[in-house]
């Protein structure tokens, strides 16, 4: 009770202060708008990405045309440029007329050389979708002859034999092999692709909310120092109530903030920014719960290794750039390698991010678990830790 | 109402608190005097239970601190020696947040809320933030803050530091009616006309230590020689400074540069005219003549050597 009576004040606090309202609330909501249209180029402003492809195949064959066929026809926003030498593509990308350049060598097809892919530096994403798009194509061709062999082989078996041929094996031997690439296929395109699909806007809405919810880590454990210093703190031990109490106030005021927080950036953006959120808002919800909760465990640990406000307030910002800048928030998670991919998922943001885009796209329950539990776990790990050295008050 | 018993503290291996023993009386308005560093806020912050003791013991109403902390807090009511409000909220929302701390309802809290900005003389402020008042109205509030659950001992540390004179008159005459309506107040200063105006009974506190305590009378009694009158003369005679070295009321001569005398005097006026009379008698004329009575401060002096504001 009294912990909610300290939690309440906090929370009111922070809403009367300027600066604070300024980079909370207005600050994300003003990037979102920013980088989510600046960026459109790079994340696509429909469903996909718009990507300019340069190619160039010696041999015109079948398969060449197949594939380039491919690439525009599958409503992937690609547009392709033939060049007439290869000289006359590198040129393409040196002056960046296109963002991909793709080179069919001589006699390309399903088992000689692979297509060589050269992305320009930012297009990273885009090339990745090509490549998809390549190996499937690959694949499928694969089925193709796979599929034809099975019918030749079968056919020639049972001829031979001076059987007659079975329509009904061959058909059901073609439809098992093609089913297999296509449920292969399935899990190929449409995974990855879900992730892409978010428009610019959306990823940097949630991008953002993971980002600037995060600061309340550093004002929750300023709003710490604070007190020590104008001795509010010491006047709380005075009161009746146990310092237990006291931090737990602290948690749920820093907790109730970056609701107070999320719903508006929530709100301003599905209004002013059009940015859709997904058709489940409980799940929005549930996952920014275990969010918060992460934050204000962070905001506990923030307040029991730093000393005073100033030093919380540059660990807490540097803390949050770093962890921003690995956590997808600030440059997409899809342009990174997969290393630094690996990276991100150490830290809590890019938890959140990858959540929310998932429930903005559409995803079940069963996917929130895992990130639900990682948000609990952190804020669980970061009471525990800071408890040993913030219970000396 | 409360009692203190050899009670010692040190931090870092250095003794602040060198074994304090005290009783106050229910009702009483103790002054605590002494210079900056003393220990009184250390001594204070031991008494409400927010650091523990070294050694000894504290009770208030038979209860030890430490050991039934909730039921104590509940009893008194600590102004700390800084201004512990939230400066962005208003003096109304600081005096519920803390109210409500010491378990008013919120109805409650409000009806007192409105008395205590009453007591305090800013009820026509109550919807003012705390960041946009002066010195003296942050101290009102900080004071009322300590007041709104009714303690039934009110601790002030250092009150009226740094805020002009109608706010320290104010607050002054708000503890001394606070006390004259039966509620028990301890008050800590380094200004002696402070405590020497609201307290009947006083401890000196210095390094930590007790130097002296008891009634304002019991104090001055230990004065020795604690009136001084300064005389400034045209001419050092030494045979009248052996001649006033004899008399009756007085302690100690203390021949300073410049022509100057200081005259040490058990008591006061009615051996002022025996000095005079003797320096006409000597042919000495005086120029200036001065005295300056006793004091706390005096005592302070007389005591440690040093004044209480070094
Ligand atoms: N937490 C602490 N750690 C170390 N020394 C302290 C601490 N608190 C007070 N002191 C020291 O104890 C002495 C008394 O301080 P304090 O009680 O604040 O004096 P006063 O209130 O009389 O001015 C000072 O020398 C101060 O430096
Ligand atoms: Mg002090």
């Amino acid at each position: 009770m009294k912990s909610l009576l300290i939690a309440v004040k906090d929370a009111k606090i922070h809403l009367k202060d300027r600066k604070a309202i300024l980079m909370m609330i207005l600050m994300p909501i003003l990037l979102t708008a920013i980088l989510g249209s600046a960026l459109k180029g790079v994340m696509g402003g429909g469903s996909m990405p718009e990507t300019v492809l340069g190619v160039y195949s010696p041999e015109s064959n079948a398969m060449t045309e197949n594939i380039i066929q491919t690439l525009e026809a599958e409503g992937l926003a690609i547009t392709v440029e033939r060049a007439g030498t290869e000289k006359q593509l590198m040129d393409w990308m040196e002056k960046k007329e296109v963002h991909v350049g793709l080179v069919l060598p001589e006699g390309w097809g399903v088992d000689t050389d692979r297509a060589v892919i050269i992305p320009i530096i930012g297009q990273e994403s885009s090339s990745l979708i090509i490549q998809q798009m390549i190996e499937t194509f690959a694949q499928m061709s694969q089925t193709i002859e796979h599929a034809t062999k099975t019918v030749m082989t079968e056919a020639a078996v049972m001829s031979a034999n001076g059987a007659e041929i079975d329509m009904a094996t061959i058909q059901y031997e073609l439809a098992e092999s093609v089913e297999k690439v296509v449920n292969e296929q399935k899990i190929y395109v449409i995974e990855p692709a879900k992730e892409e699909s978010v428009s610019s806007m959306q990823y940097y809405a949630a991008a953002m909310a993971a980002m600037f919810l995060l600061f309340n880590a550093m004002v929750g454990a300023k709003s710490f120092h604070q007190e020590r210093k104008t001795e509010t703190l010491s006047r709380l031990m005075m009161t009746p109530t146990s310092g237990h109490s006291i931090l737990a106030g602290k948690f749920i005021g820093t907790f109730l903030f970056a609701w107070v927080q999320f719903l508006f950036f929530m709100g301003a953006t599905h209004y002013l920014l059009q940015v859709d959120w997904g058709s489940s808002n409980l799940q929005v919800f549930f996952i920014t719960f275990f969010y918060s909760f992460a934050v204000a465990g962070l905001s506990m640990i923030v307040a029991a290794f730093t000393t005073d406000e100033k030093m919380a307030d540059v660990v807490g910002s540097m803390g949050v750039q770093v962890l921003a800048l690995l956590g997808g928030s600030m440059l997409p998670l899809a342009v990174f390698p997969e290393a630094l991919r690996k990276i991100a998922m150490l830290t809590p943001n890019s938890w959140a991010l990858t959540s929310f885009t998932s429930i903005m796209t559409g995803t079940d329950w069963s996917a929130l678990w895992l990130p639900a539990i990682v948000l609990f776990g952190v804020g669980i790990l970061s009471i525990f830790i800071s408890s040993f050295r913030l219970r000396a008050v | 109402m409360l009692t203190l018993s050899n009670v010692k503290k040190s931090f870092d291996s250095r003794e602040i608190i060198k074994g304090v023993s005290l009783q106050i009386e229910r009702g009483e308005s103790f002054g605590l005097l002494g210079p900056n560093g003393a220990g009184k806020s250390t001594l204070i912050s031991m008494i409400c239970g927010l650091i523990p003791y070294g050694a000894g013991e504290i009770r208030i109403d038979g209860k030890v601190v430490g050991k039934q902390l909730k039921e104590i807090k509940q009893i008194i009511g600590v102004v700390p020696q800084d201004i512990a409000l939230y400066p962005s909220m208003s003096a109304m929302d600081n005096l519920l947040f803390w109210g409500k701390m010491y378990g008013l309802s919120g109805k409650a809290a409000k009806i007192r809320a409105q008395e205590v900005l009453e007591i305090v003389g800013l009820a026509d402020r109550a919807k003012g933030r705390i960041e946009t008042f002066s010195g003296g109205m942050k101290r009102r509030i900080n004071i009322g803050a300590a007041l709104m659950h009714r303690p039934q001992l009110l601790i002030m540390d250092e009150p009226t530091v740094g805020i002009d004179p109608q706010s320290r008159n104010h607050i002054l005459e708000t503890v001394k009616s606070l006390n004259e309506q039966g509620m028990t107040v301890i008050y800590t200063s380094h200004y002696m006309e402070e405590v020497e105006y609201l307290c009947k009974r006083i401890a000196i506190i210095d390094e930590g230590k007790l130097i002296a305590s008891g009634t304002k009378k019991d104090l001055s009694n230990r004065l020795a020689g604690g009136t001084v009158l300064k005389l400034t003369v045209d001419s050092l005679h030494p045979l009248f400074i052996e001649e006033l070295k004899t008399l009756n009321s007085v302690e100690k001569v203390i021949v300073k540069p410049g022509e100057e005398i200081d005259v040490h005097l058990h008591s006061k006026m009615e051996m002022v005219a025996e000095v005079i009379l003797l320096a006409s008698r000597s042919g000495i004329h005086i120029h200036n003549m001065q005295l300056q009575e006793a004091n706390l401060e005096t005592l302070f002096l007389q005591l440690t050597g040093r004044t209480l504001r070094e």
